[in-house]
């Protein structure tokens, strides 16, 4: 595989990946179906927008968002039914139960886990110890400017801390979980271990006063934009939407076979993170996974990082102090002739 | 990874011989949970080389270890890819017998998924009971503390300012924000703690939905595989 040169890099080379939108297949069928899922994508965003934007108090709240999201994703496991992107990406029974328990286990441990020492409680720790009174001025700004913000700040840190999870080996232990999976589902961003999970759901938006309403409205932008990365639909995506925002297509490379191919598209919800860092590559992969597509089972996912941390870290104590111990033991096992 | 099933010959003996009780793990009654048992007609006059040979490409695929023990045909799969047809099931035999006029092919499978996926909702309810205990002994903890610190109280108690909208969306409608003292008074009778156990609840039932549907849908799609790979000749080439 000779692959494409992308900036400095040569993308494709170990695995297939389609570089360039211009090579990436369209929405095949009637004018209703083209219509559909050119517009789909758009129309939900400023559907969201608007209804957060004027829902009276009583609407505007949590447990509207958690059955907006339930209805949601069931709206989009019917869509990866209807126009799937790829048959080898279907969602299957043992899989969907798979990435139930997934989301399941995020739902309930781990936001209990994350209750007391996730961001909301460091940043309730560092918020106790200053006066940050002074950033009450973002309260005043414009709801959607608010929402922009908090959408933009938490992605902008979950750029560099996914960056890093691809740089540095023991973050990328956390992280190696997820890059296991083969295909692309609605519910398969919650496949991974929880210690990465964990990580990943990092932000420092509860840093700045925000009103309610505009984390509501931040949210709906993450449901309507952030959500593609994960799913097996075949999109018409504007131009406009895949310059700003992350697509399946960006995703799908990032989770490719290919090496130099994962080593992109970082930006959860906002790809121009990766335009402005130099990671972005415009395309797609279909042949995705590690280790040449070997799935890896709930146990697995759950000790790898364990696992693979406890072998590595003694491979790296002997190797940092136990060479000049070993020197004359390894002598010793010379054979004598 | 994949071994081959040995030389197809030997799947070929009489048709009388008898075939094994189920190995492994059989409880009766019970066992439905993780196994699924059935049949699919086949042609009287199909061989059982035949019918093994057309039922192969289903069976032989990446992690499956074949293998063909008197009239019977077993296998097992070690972490399946996510596309693999029997995925659902781990282990399984097939064999043919006859039946009035004609034959079927019979299966017995085994799903560590199934088995999984049933008892899950016992997980859940677990982590919904654990957050009504962290709830119960937090609620104790802080009442403790409350009684030492009586006079903190006082200042929490401070009402907070009400936030004002932006001019902008003021214009465009956007409904103001509630007075956070008001809304203070409201929720303090109905505060359940800093866990709520309804996702707990929701997940068990959910799983156990999803059980329900695996239990009927996967043995379906195996019928339906396997009658769909009998009705096709094996092309010369393939075999």
């Amino acid at each position: 595989m000779a692959g494409v040169q992308v900036g400095k890099r040569i993308i494709g080379a170990t695995a297939p990946v389609t570089v360039g939108w211009e090579n990436i297949p369209k929405v095949e069928g009637g004018p209703i179906k083209q219509f559909v899922f050119t517009y789909f994508q758009p129309a939900m965003l400023f559907t969201a927008i608007a209804f957060w934007y004027y829902a009276p108090n009583w609407l505007a709240v949590a447990s509207t968002a958690i059955a907006i999201r339930l209805g949601w994703t069931v709206l989009l496991l019917a869509l990866e039914w209807v126009n799937p992107r790829h048959k080898s990406w279907q969602l299957t029974w043992k899989e969907g139960a798979s990435d139930a328990f997934y989301v399941g286990l995020g739902m309930t441990f781990i936001g209990m886990v994350d209750s007391y020492i996730g961001d909301g409680a460091i940043l309730g720790a560092v918020r106790g110890a200053f006066d940050w009174e002074k950033f009450s001025w973002f309260t005043s700004l414009p709801l959607l400017l608010q929402a922009l913000l908090i959408s933009m700040i938490f992605d902008f840190g979950q750029y560099w801390m996914h960056r890093a999870m691809h740089n540095w080996h023991p973050l990328w232990l956390t992280h190696a979980p997820h890059h296991y999976i083969t295909q692309l589902n609605v519910q398969k961003g919650a496949v991974g271990n929880p210690v990465e999970l964990f990580l990943i759901g990092l932000g420092i938006g509860g840093l700045f006063d925000f009103l309610p309403r505009a984390f509501l409205l931040a949210g709906a932008i993450g449901m309507t934009v952030g959500v593609y990365q994960h799913i097996n639909v075949r999109f018409n995506t504007p131009r406009w939407w895949r310059f700003l925002f992350n697509t399946t297509e960006h995703h799908s490379v990032h989770h490719s076979q290919d090496y130099e191919a994962t080593r992109s598209n970082y930006s959860g919800t906002w790809i121009i993170w990766d335009r402005m860092f130099g990671t972005c590559v415009d395309g797609e992969a279909e042949v995705l996974g590690m280790e040449g597509g070997r799935r890896m089972h709930i146990g697995e996912t759950m000790v790898f990082p364990f696992r693979e941390g406890w072998g590595d870290g003694k491979a790296w104590l002997a190797k940092r102090f136990g060479a000049q111990a070993a020197g004359p033991q390894q002598a010793q096992l010379e054979p004598a002739e | 990874m994949s071994e081959a099933a040995g030389p197809q010959s030997s799947w070929a003996p009489a048709a009388t011989q008898p075939v094994r009780p189920a190995r492994g793990f059989s409880i009766p009654y019970i066992d439905i949970i993780w196994r699924v048992r059935g049949e699919v007609p086949i042609d009287r006059a199909m061989t059982r080389e035949e019918a093994f040979a057309r039922i192969d490409a289903l069976l032989r695929t990446p992690g499956t270890t074949l293998s063909a023990e008197g009239p019977e045909l077993t296998y097992a799969k070690q972490n399946p890819a996510a596309q693999d047809k029997l995925a659902t099931f781990n282990r399984g035999r097939l064999w043919i017998e006859r039946a009035g006029a004609g034959a079927v092919l019979r299966f017995d499978l085994f799903s560590h998924a199934l088995l999984l996926c049933f008892l899950a909702p016992l997980l859940f309810l677990g982590f919904a009971q654990l957050a009504v205990t962290v709830n119960a002994y937090e609620k104790a903890a802080a009442e403790a503390s409350e009684k030492d610190k009586g006079k903190d109280k006082k200042d929490e108690d401070k009402p907070k300012p009400v936030k004002k909208l932006n001019p902008i969306d003021e214009f465009l409608g956007a409904p103001a924000p509630e007075d956070p003292s008001k809304k203070k008074k409201d929720k303090k009778d109905e505060d359940e703690g800093r866990h709520s156990s309804e996702p707990g609840y929701f997940l068990a039932a959910l799983f156990a939905v999803l059980y329900l549907l695996g239990r009927w849908l996967e043995p379906w799609l195996v019928r339906r595989r396997l009658r769909a790979a009998l009705a096709n000749p094996v092309s010369p080439a393939a075999a």
